[in-house]
């Protein structure tokens, strides 16, 4: 095992694996930019280093700076998380051609996966079904052609794409130039690589995921799936397993089909295995594999019983696989609620603030994987991301209870966010039912505004009462400042948390 | 001076406005001995404060305990109770509204924090409702912001590069009919 590893992230993953570093042992770096002097993992970590000014592209995907961090410090491998350099096959090779460990997947499994035209035909070679589509030579002229080929609605990808960026639903051929433009824009900006690929779009789908884990001695299994089904702006809000629309045998066959597509890539390490699932006719199509841990792999900890995290370093470290596919069995139901600094009133745009007070719900079957604490700041730079609210419960009813029941628990002030929406996700009939897709979220929720239009008494009664509290009987009144300004008016004095952070 | 203050004395009684979502709230509170008597549009409910601590009040509001946090970030009050969280902010102060210029000119703000990635038009460039004007990016998004009228750009005020807050203004448009 190693002595001492750098963990190239930040926010809640960051810490997720510094926690997994400390219970083995392991001594962990972290990195920090300048918007994280004085973030979680910071504070949480071993040793950290500074790595550049807050936007991303100057900190936590400076590739070399990293590894001569990783050098510096002495640490013998990297763990990237998810996101930033996660996926960069060119980076995965650089550690490994600096002498140290990347914790994850071989370059060429990356880089073969990292492509969605190049994935498509690698699965196609391999015998795992994948969506009707078009990959290949990308010119505008021959992709509408196409286009009308698979006919509509139609799904443009960027080829090196993923977490929605450079993606466009089609529904008209008038659309097409226009959505490849802008999937084109997006797909430069995001990823420097602006080529497309084309998928039939299929409505009413099912996203459902399946966690693989490889070793280096050949050993793969699968532990089971996680239907993502509930998504906005293409990006997952609630993730859950086991799937309410599985049964055994699809299960068994999506399972195979996930070990098969990581053998075809020659995959080591924990990945996971992307399927759109057609709730009709319960077919299912592969969409992608993403070649890192993913933002949900708790759920599948809790309900499989596997710490991912762990057998990453092990995997990494290269230890053999002690765990057999027969053995593996699912236990309970799991559900994550991502809580996010953002606007569900008004199209899910990101927000930002400082974290007034932030308290984590807790109890039984409840776990919280957070990036933040009271204090810290939400700021553009990154993914606005709180923390993660995870339950275990003995069946799907009683954990959407919990699930309920810990948002309810849950405190977050100072920044707009999304934990009423995800109440009412939650408590909604067709999610109880487990027939929400992909765009159920976008049809049903259309509109939807925080049910608060009136005030209760209690609420204003509280206000009054921290106004009258501060002014008439704790807090000593001073008289006004020389500019006629009320310096110590109660709307100025900033309680529960600590100023100058 | 004391209507600048958030609350005002009136009796016994201290008196506090209150606005959220556009809507005005009267609250009175006056202390009763080891309770409080709150009036709130009229109707007057009794609260006890069973415990106060920093930014965490523990009431019984009726004959209902609860527990409430808040915190305040200078211009509005967060509130949380049971999973809900509410923003109550300081009534505007009812002034009359200047008249005259800026009557036409439409303000586009920016709809969420974001870092400018691209400027398509220059100040005094006549453009059609629909052409997109400036390319918004933050965190995981990309966000066009197209000319909601036909008219002229009056004012550009940002650069490409530049952060903006949320709600800070991009562009000033002009009618059609007043350009210049």
């Amino acid at each position: 095992m190693f002595r001492k590893i750098l963990i190239a992230n930040r926010g809640e993953i960051a810490v997720r694996v510094l926690r997994a570093c400390r219970e083995l042992g392991i001594g962990s770096v972290a990195l920090y930019s300048d918007a994280d002097r004085r973030g979680l993992h910071v504070r949480i970590a071993d040793e950290a280093v500074w790595i550049g000014e807050a936007p991303a592209s100057q900190s936590y995907l400076n590739g070399e700076r990293i590894i001569q961090a990783a050098l510096d410090c002495g640490a013998e491998a990297i763990h990237p998380g998810y996101g930033f350099l996660a996926e960069n096959a060119e980076f995965a090779r650089a550690v490994a051609q600096a002498g140290l460990v990347f914790i994850g997947p071989p370059p060429e499994a990356i880089h073969a996966m990292g492509d969605k035209g190049r994935a498509r035909e690698q699965m196609l070679r391999s015998g795992v079904p994948v969506v009707p589509g078009y990959q290949g030579a990308d010119e505008d002229n021959l992709l509408v052609e196409k286009a009308v080929e698979i006919g509509f609605p139609l799904l443009v990808k960027a080829a090196a794409g993923g977490g929605g960026k450079g993606m466009r639903v089609v529904r008209r051929a008038e659309d097409v130039s226009d959505a490849l433009a802008a999937a084109r824009r997006e797909a430069r900006h995001a990823f420097g690589d602006p080529r497309l690929i084309l998928e039939r779009y299929i409505a009413n789908a099912h996203h459902v995921e399946f966690q693989v884990l490889a070793d280096g001695h050949g050993n793969v299994i699968h532990l089971f799936e996680r239907e993502c089904s509930v998504q906005r702006r293409h990006q997952k809000i609630i993730e859950e397993t086991p799937s309410p629309l599985l049964d055994e045998q699809l299960r068994a066959e999506m399972g195979a089909a996930a070990v098969a597509a990581a053998r075809a890539v020659g995959y080591q390490n924990a990945g996971t295995v992307e399927f759109i699932v057609d709730s009709h006719t319960r077919q299912f199509y592969f969409l992608e594999m993403n070649t890192r841990l993913q933002v949900e792999h708790p759920i599948t900890e809790l309900v499989a019983g596997v710490d991912l995290v762990h057998w990453q370093l092990r995997i990494a470290s290269g230890e053999r696989l002690t765990l057999a596919q027969a053995a593996l069995n699912q236990r309970g139901h799991a559900i994550e609620c991502r809580l996010y600094a953002e606007d569900a009133a008004n199209q899910f745009l990101p927000a930002i603030g400082t974290l007034l007070r932030f308290i984590e719900p807790k109890g039984p079957g409840v776990r919280v994987d957070a990036g933040y604490s009271s204090g810290d700041a939400i700021t553009i730079h990154y993914d606005p991301l709180v923390a993660k609210i995870i339950v275990w419960a003995e069946d799907r009813p009683k954990a959407i209870q919990r699930a309920r029941s810990a948002l309810r628990e849950t405190v977050l002030l100072g920044v707009t966010h999304n934990g009423a929406f995800l109440q009412d996700v939650l408590a909604s009939a067709a999610f109880r039912q487990g027939s929400m897709h992909t765009t159920w979220i976008e049809e049903y929720f259309a509109g939807w505004q925080e049910p608060q239009c009136e005030l209760p008494p209690e609420v204003l009664a509280a206000a009054a009462l921290t106004h009258f509290q501060q002014t008439a009987n704790g807090v000593a009144v001073a008289p006004p400042a020389a500019d006629g300004r009320d310096v110590y008016s109660p709307w100025r004095i900033a309680n529960g948390f600590r100023p100058g952070r | 001076m004391v209507s600048d203050r958030a609350g005002e004395w009136k009796g016994n009684a201290m008196r506090y406005r209150f606005e959220s979502q556009g809507q005005v709230y009267q609250v009175a509170l006056e202390r009763r001995g080891q309770v409080y008597q709150v009036e709130i549009h009229g109707r007057l409910h009794e609260l006890e404060v069973l415990d106060a601590q920093p930014g965490v009040l523990s009431l019984r509001f009726e004959d209902r305990p609860l527990v409430l946090y808040w915190a305040t970030d200078g211009e509005r009050k967060w509130i949380s109770l049971d999973g809900c969280t509410y923003r109550l902010g300081r009534p505007a102060p009812r002034r009359a509204r200047a008249a005259g210029d800026g009557e036409h000119a439409q303000q586009i703000l920016a709809p969420m924090p974001a870092q400018i990635r691209a400027v398509y038009v220059q100040q005094g460039d006549t453009v059609e409702k629909g052409r997109t004007l400036l390319l918004l990016e933050a965190m995981k998004m990309e966000m066009q912001i197209k000319a909601p009228q036909d008219g002229t750009i009056s004012r550009l005020a940002v650069k490409n590069g530049q952060t903006v807050e949320k709600e800070q203004l991009l562009v000033e448009m002009g009618g059609a009919g007043d350009a210049g």
